[in-house]
């Protein structure tokens, strides 16, 4: 797998105006996306996520440090906007309905990016047609407006949008979370199937981590405007080695009263402000591990085995806690046993005919 | 199941809101629905299933142009739709209770936290202020708020969102209601500070005894935090049953499609799953959810089935329920 | 403390704006057709006592030049002479600027005492007589002149009633005027403890500050009835009702936060009516700043009209640093 994205000791700060003080968003994270590859940034509200996003596009610069998509340099004036990397790199939001324009049918929503890559209005007309066939949407609604949707018809567009000028890279933002779980589902399945067909990469910036699971080849988990660990998804759910990966882990609730959300570990509190962060360890102040070293001392990444990084002077303390994720996979082995036992009748009527008998 | 007589009786409600291009479009049909002291029931539903709706017609404020059609809520024996403005305040706030999603916009923006828990004790209490406010400080302890006296100072806008919904769990059991009405709390929040506000809404519900109504469109929390559970679609209740009796053996195909939407695996989620917008606008004379069931067959296209008890604990509106046991 | 700093701030910031504020009215003042010599010396002068003037009056100076002196004198308070007074602008300013302050204050009183009750009402009542009545009354006000509601204001108290003095100025000729203190004649009588000039004053006060209140309570009407409108849908509102707060509690909540976007349109209407009022001012002879400016404008007289823009400009300034300090005490997402 070739690198498309490389993003090496990124930092962003922002000077609060008049204060003198500075918010820490970003404090040096690297990572790298390869063709084709989904890289899960997962993190809750104050993370940093979001500003890693706006650097990568370039509408933001960096305070120090390196982004490079595919040979070109991010930032300084050279954005997705640029004319060399137009239509390379797409967005997809978190609120489809207010990313969408309401005076502008679904149709010409979808045909619009392809008017800044020069295409003709023939072509671009083709293009949106067969983008709405990969999307499973009925012609009809290429008519229509935004506000005649359900949210994840609406969502659905907002990928289609995406898609339509065959993007390397899709940095998708909070996707899924405004929506209903069984929408939610549905954009999943639609994002991976996508992928598979276009080949394309996408940055899953989000805090859902049960899509994580669904969609992701890689995850990294932040805190604090830093990268705590990072592995493979299924390493990651089966075997965190991170006290905040294990956390955020165990308070993920599964619809199953048997599987509690563990209480092998408790971060207590919340996300504290990224301004003028402490020395040490970002989650020092949460973890219950934490011994003096770490609010002295900023742990390195360790690589703990081929493609796991944790940043973490104990993490032998968290795996030796065992597999406290299990709870995923009882469950799914639950629910496969459960979903595959009902049968769904072979003789059911196509939904097209179905409203209408 | 209790012998004591629910704290909410919600009997064949009927609420409906007139539409320009058509008939009147029923939000909520035919709803049974009650809620004993020292239960929590989850409502289950996804967006205009009616669970908000259910919510509003509760505290009797139906939002306009919306009607009560039919049928009747009771609180305590009451109908707080028919009561004056000035009765339905004192019941509200004080007896039946709301926790809001969204905190940090719907906490008054000019007052600080610790006001606004003082307000509620000082109108629906009787006491003073200074009273008041002492009551309100206790209360910022009692949901375990972080430094309690500088947040009971601090504005909303200066309070985190976690912070912000202990704020208005405060503010909704500071009066010791009989009723909790939970309006999807907790759908803003980090999944961390989920878990946390939950326990402790759970905690501090069992703690004064009262009954909680837990509305959400996430199935996973009300696994863990409620003692029954309804589902609603489309206005209707299609399945509701004690907690252990829904997931060891849901019946509905509206239930198993939402427990398919947490699987990882994509052949048996679209087993179960069929499109709402695949459904269309339609009416059916069936059943409401014929168009999106998998399992639909002729007669559910005709005849709209009725609520019916699979077993002492259990309830499904369905001609074919599902044998998930099998 | 900080919101020291912060004034401390704006009024440095009020240099850079004023000198903005001349430079820009200075040329636009200059582009006014009409020969100040001309209108000075009347059209039967002769060529070389024109030029001689100009010379004296700096006329045939460049344009930046006779900025600079401008500016210059400014700085050292001197705003000029009118030659149709032929008193200094500062005077003639002083004079008659508290008359223009002490009109527009008591209208906008007026307008305020009238539109925002008017308009929380409004706001509160869908339907009924009093949502008509404040429905016509904004049509109304936003149609009428005021300089034809002072007409008939006059036509009806003073010509046929004959309730009031008549519209000539802020006093009775034979009554003398109590000693300038804060610069209001109906103050000033009330500090003087003086009952004739009181009666007088306030008597000549009560028609214009009537058509100016009546007409810009439109505004504040509307205004504060579309914001207490969208404050009572808002969020917090509607969880106060369902926290079963009493109705007037609910509404005094809702009062508050709708209170910044009123002292908003307070403020653009006092700035506004510095000058605005100056048809008003006419009606009744007020002998205010306005009238004075616009003569100015009308001869050719250039230093009063720059005077005014001056003064009016500092007014303004002053009066919106009181509105920014306003938002702090009323909305404390603004002192963060």
């Amino acid at each position: 797998m070739t690198t498309l994205l490389d993003v090496q000791n990124l930092v962003k700060r922002f000077p609060l105006a008049g204060t003198g003080k500075v918010v820490q968003a970003v404090n040096d994270i690297s990572f790298t996306i390869g063709r084709g590859e989904t890289l899960a940034l997962v993190g809750e509200s104050g993370s940093g996520k979001t500003t890693v996003g706006r650097c990568i596009l370039g509408l933001i610069d960096a305070t120090r440090g390196e982004i490079w998509f595919d040979g070109v340099r991010m930032g300084g004036g050279h954005n997705i906007r640029s004319k060399a990397l137009r239509g390379r790199i797409q967005l997809v939001f978190q609120e489809p309905a207010e990313s969408l324009d309401p005076r502008i049918r679904v149709g010409e929503t979808l045909a619009e990016p392809l008017r800044h890559l020069g295409m003709s209005r023939a072509d671009r007309d083709r293009r949106a047609r067969e983008i709405a066939e990969h999307l499973g949407l009925k012609p009809r609604v290429l008519e229509q407006f935004p506000a005649e949707l359900s949210a994840g018809l609406q969502q659905r567009i907002g990928i289609g949008r995406a898609v339509v000028t065959r993007p390397e890279l899709i940095i998708l933002d909070e996707p899924t979370s405004a929506l209903d779980p069984t929408a939610r589902a549905e954009i999943v399945d639609l994002l991976i199937r996508l992928q598979h067909e276009f080949g394309t990469a996408y940055l899953l910036i989000t805090h859902d981590l049960s899509t994580v699971r669904f969609v992701s080849h890689r995850v990294a988990v932040m805190y604090l405007g830093t990268i705590v660990e990072e592995a493979p998804a299924e390493t990651l759910f089966a075997q965190p080695l991170h006290p905040y990966s294990l956390g955020l882990l165990a308070s993920v609730l599964l619809p199953d009263p048997d599987l509690r959300p563990a209480n092998t570990i408790r971060l207590d509190g919340e996300i504290p402000s990224p301004i003028d962060l402490p020395p040490g360890c970002p989650l020092s102040g949460r973890c219950p591990f934490a011994e003096p070293r770490c609010r002295a001392e900023r742990p390195p990444p360790v690589m703990v085995a081929p493609h796991h990084a944790v940043s973490c002077f104990y993490h032998e303390k968290v795996a030796a806690l065992g597999r406290t994720t299990d709870n995923f996979a009882r469950f799914q082995a639950e629910s496969t046993k459960l979903l595959s036992a009902g049968a769904v009748f072979e003789s059911a009527p196509e939904k097209e005919e179905s409203h209408h008998g | 199941m209790n012998a004591a007589p629910p704290v909410l009786d919600v009997a064949n409600l009927w609420v409906g809101y007139p539409s320009y291009r058509s008939e009147t479009v029923h939000a909520l049909r035919g709803i049974n629905l009650q809620v004993a002291a020292g239960e929590i029931v989850g409502l289950v539903g996804e967006s205009g299933s009616g669970k908000t709706t259910l919510a509003r017609a509760v505290m009797g404020l139906v939002p306009e142009p919306g009607a009560i059609e039919r049928g009747q809520v009771l609180f305590a024996g009451r109908n707080l739709a028919a009561l004056d403005d000035a009765a339905r305040r004192a019941v509200l706030g004080r007896e039946l209770v709301m926790v809001i999603p969204n905190p940090r916009a719907e906490l008054n923006p000019v007052l600080t936290a610790g006001r606004q828990i003082s307000n509620v004790v000082l109108h629906h209490l009787g006491v003073g202020r200074r009273e008041a406010d002492r009551i309100a400080l206790d209360m910022l302890r009692a949901v375990r708020i972080p430094d309690p006296e500088r947040r009971f100072a601090a504005y909303p806008h200066e309070l985190s969102g976690g912070m912000a919904q202990r704020v208005v769990i405060a503010i909704a059991l500071v009066c010791s209601p009989r009723l909790v009405i939970s309006d999807d709390a907790t759908s803003g929040l980090d999944v961390t500070v989920q878990s946390q506000v939950l326990e402790l809404l759970q905690t501090m519900v069992r703690e004064k005894g009262a009954a909680a109504l837990f509305i959400t469109r996430d199935l996973a929390i009300t696994a863990h935090f409620c003692t029954r559970i309804a589902v609603i679609y489309a206005g209707e209740i299609v399945e509701i049953a004690t907690t252990r009796s829904f997931f060891r053996r849901p019946r509905h195909p509206y239930s198993i499609m939402l427990l398919a939407a947490f699987s990882h695996n994509p052949a048996l989620r679209a087993r179960w799953t069929r499109s709402q917008d695949a459904a269309g606008d339609a009416a059916v004379a069936g059943c409401s959810f014929a168009a999106r069931c998998v399992r639909c067959r002729p007669l559910c296209l005709t005849e709209p089935p009725s609520l019916r008890a699979e077993a002492a604990d259990h309830a499904v509106r369905c001609h074919f329920p599902v044998d998930t046991a099998a | 403390m900080s919101l020291l700093r912060y004034i401390g701030r704006r009024i440095l910031f009020v240099v850079p704006q004023l000198l903005g504020i001349i430079l820009v009215s200075f040329f636009l003042v200059k582009l006014i057709p009409g020969d100040p010599a001309v209108m000075m010396l009347g059209p039967t002068a002769s060529q070389q006592s024109l030029d001689e003037l100009r010379q004296k009056m700096g006329f045939t100076q460049s344009l930046p030049r006779q900025l600079l002196h401008y500016l210059h004198d400014v700085v050292r308070g001197d705003l000029g002479t009118s030659w149709q007074t032929t008193q200094p602008v500062t005077q003639d300013l002083f004079q008659r600027f508290p008359a223009t302050l002490e009109l527009i204050s008591f209208g906008l009183l007026l307008a305020i005492a009238i539109g925002f009750p008017l308009g929380v009402a409004a706001a509160r009542l869908k339907q009924g007589p009093v949502r008509k009545f404040a429905d016509y009354y904004g049509l109304l006000a936003g149609a009428m002149p005021d300089f034809w509601l002072a007409l008939v204001l006059i036509y009806i108290f003073y010509t046929k009633l004959n309730w009031s003095p008549p519209p000539l100025g802020r006093i009775d000729m034979a009554v003398v005027s109590p000693p300038t203190v804060t610069g209001s004649m109906v103050i000033d009588s009330l500090l003087a403890g003086d009952w004739d000039a009181l009666s007088s004053s306030f008597g000549h006060l009560v028609l214009p500050v009537l058509t100016l209140g009546l007409i810009n309570a439109g505004p504040i009407l509307k205004m504060t009835q579309s914001t207490m409108e969208r404050t009572l849908a808002s969020d917090f509102v509607r969880y106060a009702d369902m926290c079963g707060l009493p109705r007037r509690v609910v509404l005094r909540q809702a009062i508050r936060a709708a209170l910044p976007s009123v002292v908003t349109i307070v403020s653009v209407l006092y700035g506004f009516l510095i000058g605005g009022a100056v048809l008003v001012e006419i009606v009744f002879s007020w002998g205010g700043a306005g009238q004075y400016a616009v003569q100015g404008v009308l001869n050719a007289d250039i230093n009063p009209v720059l005077g005014f823009v001056v003064f009016s400009a500092i007014v303004s300034l002053v009066i919106y640093l009181m509105v920014d300090l306003l938002y702090f005490a009323l909305d404390p997402r603004t002192r963060t």
